[in-house]
């Protein structure tokens, strides 16, 4: 007990996972295995029509196309929670930006123009939540929640206004992928790998939105940054043990402030990108984010607060809603309300089952300077 | 000889205290320096005040003769000064050379990364230099307390740190550490380093120290080289007035068995088993002692014990009845008094004033209930009694739990618990951060329980302590009973091994013949 002993699961292999995670994933693969060997063997069962549907090229970019917002939001989410400061806010940050975005857009008429406002409006909320939080030591539960519910008025309010109704125009030009946007050489290799059937569904990968690579890189870099840079080093000892590193010499203040704004940026390219992708902003109920902010709270949970790892859960939960409609064409109709509350039954199951999500130590403290905790 | 750092006639006000008062304090390079004092004496303060992290009101920070101004301890750091805090200031998740390097770390490619082999091997090279064996990669959470405290010494040397200030360093280590930690003082300053480090233990400082300096109520009532002093003046100049050091204490008359636990396991939140298989036998008008680094299941039995925390399997009897599944109420209604190890989070409601503290646990019998309502009369003339009879300061009922010192609330707990006549008491801790005058108290109050006829169980981190009061001692290690021996002859050396797991040889044979006691376990290790 009193050994040092090094643990073999460290944090830095990028795929480390404990084991309710090793039991979830593990029994997704073997039912994916099983429902493949079943499929082939019968290829007219029920069985053989889902494995069609989901070796489609176009199951695949929807899942990609519908990961976007929520894995860049997650990312976002991971460094302001790693850093001390639970940022529920994630949704109202993505419904700012991708309103900003279009409207931008549509003033400007710059795509670039669009999608940078959608990050300013989405970094500026967060800023309001960080000084709220971190200076004004507010609750970070409550003024999350009123982030959300803030963007979610005044979003709809705004398009009101302006278009006079809760949706926004539409885009006059909509975004073009990669291999139609005239990129010397990029362009026709993406063009033709995206028509080799040989590669299957992951032709996908080369008929994508720009903002799908963006989201690789994102994810990529973000585990990068948090795990080998100083800048993540504070991060994370400023979530764990805050008086650590200001006894080390390091303004946690800033850190945080660093953090949650980090946060707007990534969710604010969220947002934009998904305004982007539907060329217009919806802003009727719950607008057209939709619990997007809060299933990418429940992404990097179940990606124990590795970028990669809520890249991976975003992708499991994206596809079980890329393949609704292709399933309600081959006439296997589960209720889509019941598919989207599979994600949350998911996590519930991997935080209650054994509880190994490490949530950081000082995640949702306020701290100061000189007064003891 | 030069003078490392001196603190000039410091003086450190708070809201409605002085804390330090006109402090001198010259500290040679190369010494151990302790600072002694009571709790509340100012010892943390002054420290807090050369580290940078309070501004003193008056006086100079003289380091290496030149004055200094810290606003922070970044300040403190670049002028050779290092602290290690009582709580360790460690990022538990973090490897070893990653909390030795936070905030300094090495970089590589333009600062696009954190050079991870560099820091390594700044944390070897240091451990090579000092004689440290400590793992660099191994995470913080894995290592044992005594490495963390190295890991914390490491982080001061790395920033090059000079003078070390350590803030009660031994509170948390086993017999053996503390040896460690001053063979680590010693090697230090052979190395030129000088250390500071701050002590309640009498015998600590005497032991590991060059010169003492001694705080009471904010001030510096003499600075003695150890080599020429004795416990008894060090003691006298703590507490202003003469102190009993050694518990008088009458040889037990035991009578008949008034509580028994019977093959105790209890398991924790996270489904460990934290107490295997303890047995415990008391008698009247004895008190059974257990010794031990704290986490090694003395809470967790503790709390099966009083009914706080279900055992997974034992049974427990009291005065001849099965109390296995009593509720808490019914065991305080059996007559069993408990004073627990956290007066903050169990003993008291810090802001209730004295009389409702004073009648918690009696809150459903009379006099003080009636038919479910309360008699405040009733509960304020018995929070006056034990105001009275235990001499709590400030006398006044009506004060807030919380404003009391430390010493006060505990011997106004014991005596609400003393008040219901008990039969048998479990005692965690019980003079844990309280003052030496308020120690003296209830050991005397303990004794005085047991000479009457109550059965005592005394747990109790501090060897002097558990050796002091104790009529048999119980060593518990990782969950168990290492062995029972009699706490007249044991050794200090004999029972620190113990209390590090190791059983050294025939020590439990011939100490103790009590039965029921012992575990007869020899797997262990």
């Amino acid at each position: 007990m009193s050994e040092a002993t090094a643990d073999a699961g460290s944090d830095d292999s990028w795929l480390s996972m404990d084991n309710s995670r090793v039991l979830v994933v593990g029994s997704v693969a073997v039912a994916l295995v099983v429902l493949f060997l079943a499929g082939t063997l019968f290829p007219d069962s029920t069985a053989g029509a889902l494995v069609d549907i989901l070796l489609l090229p176009s199951t695949w970019s929807s899942t990609l196309t519908l990961a976007v917002p929520i894995a860049l939001a997650a990312v976002g989410g991971i460094f302001a929670e790693k850093s001390g400061v639970i940022n529920i806010g994630l949704e109202g940050l993505l419904i700012i930006s991708a309103f900003a975005a279009i409207f931008a857009a549509d003033t400007t008429g710059s795509l670039w123009l669009g999608f940078g406002a959608g990050i300013l409006a989405s970094v500026l909320l967060a800023a309001v939540f960080a000084v709220v939080c971190i200076e004004f030591r507010a609750n970070q539960i409550i003024a999350g929640l009123a982030i959300w519910l803030i963007a979610l008025g005044f979003a709809p309010f705004a398009a009101r206004i302006v278009y006079g109704g809760p949706n926004t125009a539409s885009l006059s030009n909509s975004v073009p992928t990669v291999r139609n946007a005239g990129i010397p050489v990029v362009s026709p290799v993406f063009d033709s790998l995206a028509e080799t059937s040989i590669l299957g569904p992951f032709q996908a990968l080369f008929r994508a939105s720009p903002t799908v690579y963006l989201m690789f890189a994102v994810a990529i870099l973000g585990w990068y940054v948090l795990n080998r840079t100083k800048f993540g080093m504070w991060v994370r000892a400023s979530g764990e043990n805050p008086k650590a590193l200001d006894t080390s010499g390091v303004n946690v203040h800033r850190v945080r402030y660093a953090a949650v704004l980090l946060s707007g940026v990534f969710a604010g390219m969220g947002g934009a990108a998904l305004s982007y992708n539907v060329g217009q902003f919806t802003g009727s109920g719950q607008t057209m984010v939709n619990g997007k902010g809060f299933i990418a709270i429940v992404a990097y949970l179940f990606g124990n607060y590795n970028p990669i790892g809520a890249l991976l859960s975003t992708f499991l939960f994206t596809m079980l809603e890329a393949i609704q409609t292709p399933l309600q064409y081959a006439g296997i109709g589960v209720p889509r309300t019941l598919v989207q509350t599979l994600p949350y039954v998911g996590v519930i199951v991997v935080l209650a089952l054994v509880g190994r999500t490490r949530i950081p130590a000082a995640a949702g403290d306020h701290y100061e300077t000189g007064e003891d905790r | 000889m030069t003078t490392a750092v001196h603190l000039d006639g410091i003086t450190k006000r708070f809201p409605g205290v002085v804390a330090n008062d006109d402090v001198d304090l010259p500290v040679e390079r190369g010494t151990v320096h302790a600072l002694l004092g009571e709790n509340g004496a100012g010892k943390t303060t002054l420290m807090n005040v050369l580290y940078g992290l309070y501004s003193a009101d008056e006086g100079r920070v003289i380091v290496d003769d030149v004055e200094r101004h810290f606003d922070t301890p970044r300040d403190a750091i670049d002028a050779g000064i290092g602290m290690i805090h009582q709580h360790f200031m460690l990022v538990d998740p973090m490897t070893v050379a990653e909390n030795v390097t936070l905030g300094s770390e090495p970089r590589k490619w333009g600062g696009l990364a954190v050079d991870r082999d560099a820091a390594t091997r700044s944390v070897e090279d240091l451990c090579d230099r000092y004689g440290f064996d400590v793992p660099p990669e191994a995470r913080i959470e894995d290592v044992s307390v005594g490495v963390q405290q190295r890991v914390e010494i490491l982080k001061a040397l790395y920033r090059g740190a000079d003078t070390l200030i350590l803030d009660e360093p031994t509170a948390v280590l086993t017999p053996q550490e503390v040896e460690d930690l001053f063979e680590v003082f010693d090697e230090l300053t052979d190395q030129g380093k000088t250390i500071i480090f701050i002590t309640h233990k009498l015998g600590e400082a005497m032991h590991a120290a060059d010169e003492i300096t001694v705080l009471r109520d904010g001030q510096n009532v003499g600075t003695v080289p150890a080599d020429e002093t004795t416990r008894e003046q060090l003691a006298e100049l703590m507490v202003g007035r003469e102190v009993l050091l050694e518990v008088e204490k009458t040889p037990a008359d035991p009578g008949d068995e008034v509580f028994a636990a019977d093959g105790v396991t209890v398991r924790d939140e996270r489904g460990i088993e934290v107490v295997s298989d303890v047995s415990l036998s008391v008698r009247e008008g004895e008190v059974l002692g257990i010794a031990g680094v704290d986490g090694n299941g003395q809470s967790e039995l503790v709390e099966a014990l009083t009914g706080l925390r279900d055992p997974t399997s034992g049974r427990l009897s009291l005065a001849g009845d099965d109390v296995s599944e009593h509720s808490r109420r019914r065991r305080i209604e059996a007559g069993m008094a408990y004073i627990p190890e956290d007066r903050h989070e169990q003993g008291l409601v810090m802001d209730f004033d004295l009389v409702e503290n004073g009648l918690l646990g009696s809150q459903h019998s009379p006099p003080y209930a009636r038919r479910g309502r309360l008699s405040w009369n009733d509960a304020r003339r018995h929070a006056e009694a034990i105001i009275d009879e235990y001499d709590v300061r400030p006398p006044n009922a009506d004060a807030r739990a919380g404003s009391l010192s430390g010493g006060n609330q505990q011997k106004f707990i014991v005596g609400r618990e003393f008040a219901r006549d008990p039969r048998f008491v479990v005692a965690m801790h019980p003079t844990r951060g309280v003052d030496i005058g308020s120690t003296e108290f209830i050991h005397e109050q303990l004794l005085g329980l047991r000479d009457r006829g109550a059965g005592v169980l005394l747990v109790s981190s501090q060897l002097d302590e558990v050796r002091g009061l104790s009529d048999r001692l119980a060593v518990m290690h990782d969950g168990e009973f290492m062995a029972v021996v009699d706490p007249a002859e044991v050794t200090e050396e004999e029972i620190g091994l113990l209390m590090a797991g190791e059983r050294p040889g025939g020590v439990d044979e011939d100490a103790e013949p009590e039965p029921s006691t012992a575990q007869a376990d020899g797997g262990e290790r």
